[in-house]
């Protein structure tokens, strides 16, 4: 037990539990306990819901694009109005839903898994979720503005975000909403990296700590690299446009400066909202194989490379503008197919020969693996510039982004809640409906990504409101991958109605570790925890303390399950 | 209690043995078959090149090879990793409770897979480095040059060699952008055309004047932004004629404002007899009228 006290702030909610919560006399005072509590776990829960309901804002703007699409010229909204959706899908989907959705998850679970009773800086934690609130609605209140929103797509290149050729406030309200959210996320980012490097249990060594918690200790330190860079070059940009300077002025390079200080920052952001993903994969997969993570330290010094060499391919996106030096950043980028390679082959190595079982947390991770191996396999070719030639900015890159993205984002994330969900509630969400979920998100997802990859290459560019001349399978392709994409918004109401049914009819957990075979610190407290996390905390001898403490007689080596488990707190 | 058990008290009661086995095939069915519908869609020109489209100079070829050569690869990798994992998920499933063997670290293996994918991608890198510098090659002589400039919403395509009395630019050809409501059918004749002779080396020299474009011709397998400030180059040796169809559309491929979409013109590969008449009958009427049409 660590002999860290966090005094509670005056008027700050007592009790960490809010389905215990003692004191839910008035109508909203359950909101305004979650609206001014510093307890991690629930500015975790604040954090996934408000990056959930930005996921179905933006789903629910990709569907109307889909729409749009499902002939060669529709007219179901107008090419301004497509401009601003793709736009404000883009840079939500991103930045207001899979960002903040990694800061939701870093807040659940990685202070438990070090056994630390919050965070280390409680208060400067709500304050990073309220600049996240704050500066993502005015991003979505800028649809309401005459001009409507931002129409320059999410990585905003310049010269077309300037005064003369995106005119109105829409621009500027993006601009300095994202400057906001982005700041929220750097001190977010503040906050994790000294609550694992100062807060971790006795015992909890750095190469003790649980593969997620690595993860999240990686991406704070990209955050801390790449995010100032978005947030000076988005402040630049609004001074060019409201006081006339001219950095990102064409005539002297500004459209090229842009593009490498966005990179800068955008190809670090797609490791950002991957790698704590990575890691609620690596979490899921041991556990419902029975068996240890495969090449833990190998997996480390993989995480640790593809967090360096992400900050060195930025100018992949960049092949063609016929700037950069070609062989070196596409050498890089090769080179980081390699330690994801290793990360496949140890989660592979993870799941061979164990006893797997098909909980909808591990169908998700499964479907993760399947999903965004195809994304990986299409980024090897995206990273040779001939290649990238040919089809780059198409329909091609936007179904590899989505593999890449949405395979690793939205099945980790739905894999994170159903496997954490009681440690969340305390409650285990429906079987059935998860799989029914996991089914159908897999097969429109395929159905609505897989047939992009042919839309691209009959030459169907990206961001486009209409698409004249491509052949008549172009439509047909785009009407499957519409109407699948349809099936895939509606999965959701699965997802949702399954969290409705367990919040009314669930079984309350009582085991510290429901799933039996649970391997790190988060399992070895009560579902959900106390509101400093832990009563006692286990001896941590190796990577899976948890797994120790319930199974103290398994070494290595095969061995009868005892399934009348050890009483709980016993060996702390 | 095992976390099995108590699954299946959440969910439906045990049914048929029949039922579990239509419940599960019947996803797997249902992929099978939209992969075929999808496979059976591509005529056998696509899928020599693997879907790119017929490449229509030797650059193209070069992007064809690589392109083949690249999914060789990757469709090997990808088989060993899917199945390595639907091997586990098959055979490794749950089958009593004996607890697996618990293995942790495997060295040899660990150094396999770590050094055969830098091998992989070393192969990669060479195959990648030596096809770009052919690709970006600009030092042939080249036969006809077309300075192009992207401008919102449409493309001017201006032939220097070809001077036209009072103009500084030569043969000039611009177009409408594309506006669907003319109807589309007819309107293709009104987008700017890009005309240029087969197997003759072509010079491109993109500019524009307001935002970033991209200028994508699909039987090049090539595109290349066209950058306000930052003039770009790039070289082609068509390898066969081009007279229309849905590959003669050019189009912008980089966001550049409201009516990106709209962005189009034509390209027309032709020999270089067509071309010279073409050419110089553009030069005539130009000379003649004091400027582009």
């Amino acid at each position: 037990m660590t002999t860290y006290q966090q005094p509670a702030p005056a008027g700050a909610a007592q009790p960490g539990v809010p389905q215990t919560a003692q004191r839910g006399y008035h109508k909203g005072s359950l909101l305004a306990d979650w609206l001014s509590s510093t307890d991690h776990k629930v500015i975790g829960h604040l954090y996934l819901i408000t990056s959930f309901a930005f996921f179905l804002i933006g789903g629910l703007m990709a569907m109307i694009m889909r729409a749009q699409l499902m002939g060669p010229d529709n007219h179901i909204v107008s090419d301004q109005q497509y401009n601003e959706l793709f736009t404000m899908h883009g840079t939500i989907m991103l930045l207001l839903f899979a960002t903040p959705l990694f800061v939701g998850f870093a807040n659940e679970i990685m202070p438990l898994q070090i056994g630390a009773p919050d965070v280390a800086f409680p208060r400067l934690n709500l304050l990073s979720y309220y600049m996240f609130l704050f500066g993502g609605s005015i991003l979505l209140i800028s649809f309401l503005t005459p001009g409507g929103a931002a129409a320059f797509g999410w990585y905003a290149y310049s010269p077309l975000t300037s005064a003369q050729y995106s005119p109105g406030i829409g621009g500027d309200l993006w601009i300095m909403g994202l400057t906001l959210a982005g700041l929220g996320t750097i001190l977010g980012g503040v906050n994790f990296v000294t609550t694992i490097l100062c807060m971790r249990a006795p015992g909890m060594t750095m190469f003790r700590m649980p593969i997620f918690t690595w993860n999240i200790l990686l991406t704070s330190m990209l955050v801390l690299l790449a995010f100032p860079v978005l947030a000076a070059a988005l402040l630049v940009l609004e001074i060019d446009r409201k006081l006339g300077a001219q950095v990102f002025s064409a005539n002297s390079g500004g459209a090229i400066l842009w593009q490498h200080l966005f990179w800068f920052f955008g190809h670090p952001e797609v490791y950002i909202v991957a790698l704590p993903f990575f890691g609620i994969a690596t979490e899921v997969l041991p556990v419902f194989s029975r068996k240890p993570l495969f090449g833990y330290k190998g997996l480390v010094a993989a995480t640790i490379a593809i967090a360096g060499l992400s900050l060195t391919v930025w100018a992949h996106h960049m092949f063609t503008t016929g700037a950069v030096l070609l062989p070196f950043f596409s050498f890089m980028t090769f080179l980081i197919a390699v330690p994801t390679g290793v990360k496949f082959f140890n989660w592979v190595g993870t799941i061979w020969r164990g006893q797997i079982t098909f909980e909808p947390a591990m169908l998700f991770i499964l479907g993760f693996l399947i999903v965004f191996l195809f994304g990986g396999l299409t980024g090897v070719i995206l990273a040779s510039p001939p290649l990238d030639f040919a089809v780059s900015d198409s329909y091609f890159v936007v179904a590899h982004f989505h593999y890449v993205l949405f395979g690793t984002v939205v099945f980790c994330m739905f894999g994170g809640f159903y496997f954490w969900w009681p440690k969340f509630t305390g409650k285990i969400l429906d079987y059935r409906l998860g799989q029914w979920h996991f089914w159908l998100v897999f097969l429109s997802f395929n159905g609505t990504f897989l047939v992009q990859h042919w839309l691209g290459l009959m030459g169907m560019p990206r961001r486009v409101a209409n698409y004249p001349f491509l052949p008549h399978l172009a439509t047909t392709l785009n009407d499957i991958s519409s109407v699948s994409s349809f099936v895939l918004g509606a999965s959701t109401f699965v997802f949702l109605y399954n969290v409705y049914k367990t919040w009314k009819t669930g079984e309350q957990v009582t085991e510290d570790d429901p799933w039996g075979f649970s391997n790190s610190l988060e399992w070895a407290t009560s579902c959900p925890p106390p509101r400093h996390n832990f009563t006692s905390i286990p001896r941590i001898r190796s990577e899976r303390p948890a797994f120790d403490l319930h199974y103290p007689h398994i070494r290595s080596g095969r061995e009868r399950v005892d399934h009348h488990k050890q009483s709980i707190g016993a060996g702390s | 209690m095992s976390p099995h058990n108590r699954a299946d008290k959440h969910g439906a009661p045990r049914r048929g043995a029949r039922v579990r086995l239509i419940r599960r095939w019947l996803p797997r069915a249902a992929l099978f078959i939209a992969l075929a519908t999808l496979t059976a869609g591509c005529n056998s020109t696509t899928v020599d090149n693997l879907g790119l489209r017929n490449p229509l100079t030797t650059q193209a070829k070069l992007v064809v090879h690589l392109w083949q050569g690249s999914w060789i690869a990757a469709i090997c990798v990808g088989v060993v990793v899917w199945g390595g994992i639907l091997w586990a998920v098959i055979f490794h499933r749950k089958r009593g409770d004996t607890v697996p063997e618990q293995v942790r670290y495997n060295l040899p293996i660990e150094i396999m897979y770590t050094v055969i994918p830098f091998i992989m991608v070393g192969v990669l890198f060479y195959f990648t480095a030596r096809d770009e510098n052919r690709i970006d090659d600009l030092s042939a002589h080249p036969d006809v040059v077309v300075d192009v400039t992207g401008f919102q919403w449409s493309w001017e395509f201006q032939y220097p060699q070809y001077t036209v009395k009072n103009s500084a630019n030569g043969v000039t050809e611009v177009g409408y952008m594309w506006n669907g409501k003319l109807g589309s059918s007819s309107n293709e004749n009104e987008l700017p055309l890009l005309e240029i002779p087969d197997h003759e080396t072509v010079r491109f020299n993109l500019t524009s004047n307001d935002v970033i474009h991209s200028f994508w011709v699909l039987p090049f397998d090539f595109k290349r932004d066209v950058v306000p400030g930052h003039p770009n180059h790039f070289q082609v040796t068509p390898t066969g004629t081009l007279y229309g169809g849905p590959d003669s559309i050019g189009r912008c491929s980089e966001l550049c404002g409201l009516y990106h979409s709209r962005m189009l013109f034509r390209i027309k590969i032709v020999t270089p007899a067509q071309f010279t008449a073409w050419v110089t009958a553009q030069q005539k009427l130009q000379n003649a009228s004091g400027g582009a049409q």
